[in-house]
């Protein structure tokens, strides 16, 4: 642990981290640029998944429709993973500190995977269920799998704010003057 | 409005929801935020359509029927989400700048957004072809950036002051 401390000491000690604490009106914009790529990522990808599941129909291309909608969840990933790092750059120990921040870090790795696994394993056959048909069972699977994540990944997300990693604890070497 | 935001305050609901705050709060924000993606990606995709952008396959109508019972549901639920989420926290919300314009550009939103819907769901009817104009397509564009304004403001509740300086009633006139 003794590397991590030292690397969350440099992280805050830096430039770009003073930068980011002390200039007026950056993390709240950081923060909203945030959510911005986070609403585009989940809402494409709601769609995607829906459309696997058959709501609200099966008529249309699952390829173009994924297709479709690809570069703007790229583009809101993008957005949210360079906010995202610059509000860990800002205050890393908060956050290294704080478990439902690692777990939300976990969640997104099973998103990647699960997305990984569709690309590469069931999304091979998709010319025989792109339109009208059942995709097979694995595609819903990954459907339902993806919803769960995702929704887990921004509920994480919106937590990880309410558990700041405060030490209440009293430091022993502190005298303390009670007034009442 | 601040004695209404005060009262408010007082409430059974609002002290209730406070009380449970340590789940209320980071439950109702996470729906709110999940409905987020909901409404601005199902205004996105009808804005990119009548750009000309996306599902060119479909025609207009059947683009905006598919996606408006996702923006009017999402909004309800984020109307719902957000008024718990003022309820618990009155006072925090009516004194800050960025809560008052969010709740003007909602407005203008939701206005254009069935004003929109209305003027497709008439031609359509009427069996006159859907082609947007050019001014069509330059609020389709407006729109876009109206949203993510709102999704902006609603953040900048809780950085008032650090957003719009003097012009924010938070801390009018005090030293901080």
């Amino acid at each position: 642990m003794k590397f991590l401390d030292s690397l969350v000491a440099g992280i805050e000690g830096s430039a770009l981290a003073e930068w980011l604490r002390t200039t007026a009106g950056a993390i709240p914009i950081i923060e909203a640029a945030h959510v911005m790529g986070v609403a585009l990522v989940f809402g494409t990808i709601l769609i995607v998944d829906l459309r696997l599941l058959g709501i609200p129909n099966r008529r249309r291309s699952f390829v173009r429709t994924s297709n479709e909608l690809l570069r703007y969840t790229w583009l809101g990933f993008g957005l949210a993973a360079v906010t995202g790092v610059l509000m860990f750059v800002a205050n890393p120990a908060t956050y290294v500190g704080n478990t439902l921040f690692w777990w939300k870090m976990a969640a997104l790795l099973g998103a990647g995977v699960n997305m990984a696994v569709f690309e590469l394993v069931t999304s091979r056959g998709v010319k025989s269920w792109d339109r009208d048909t059942r995709p097979p069972p694995a595609a819903v699977a990954a459907a339902v799998l993806s919803i769960v994540i995702w929704t887990s990944v921004v509920v994480l997300g919106r937590w990880v704010g309410f558990v700041p990693d405060y030490d209440f604890s009293i430091p022993e070497d502190v005298e303390l003057e009670f007034v009442f | 409005m601040l004695e209404f935001a005060e009262w408010l305050q007082t409430t059974r609901l609002s002290v209730g929801l406070r009380a449970v705050d340590a789940w209320s709060i980071p439950v109702l924000q996470s729906i709110h935020i999940l409905m987020i993606g909901v409404v601005f990606v199902s205004v996105l995709v009808v804005a990119l359509r009548v750009l000309g952008r996306m599902r060119t396959d479909q025609p207009l109508p059947d683009v905006v029927s598919r996606f408006a019972p996702w923006l009017w549901g999402g909004l309800t639920v984020m109307l719902l989400t957000g008024a718990l989420r003022g309820i618990a926290e009155p006072v925090r919300q009516v004194t800050t700048l960025s809560f008052w314009l969010k709740m003007a550009l909602i407005v203008v939103g939701v206005v254009v957004a069935a004003a929109f819907q209305r003027s497709v769901r008439a031609k359509t009817a009427s069996g006159a072809a859907v082609a947007p104009s050019g001014a069509t397509k330059a609020f389709a564009g407006v729109t876009i950036v109206l949203w993510l304004a709102i999704i902006f403001l609603g953040r900048a509740i809780g950085y008032d002051y650090e957003i719009w300086g003097e012009l924010s009633p938070v801390h009018a006139g005090s030293a901080e």
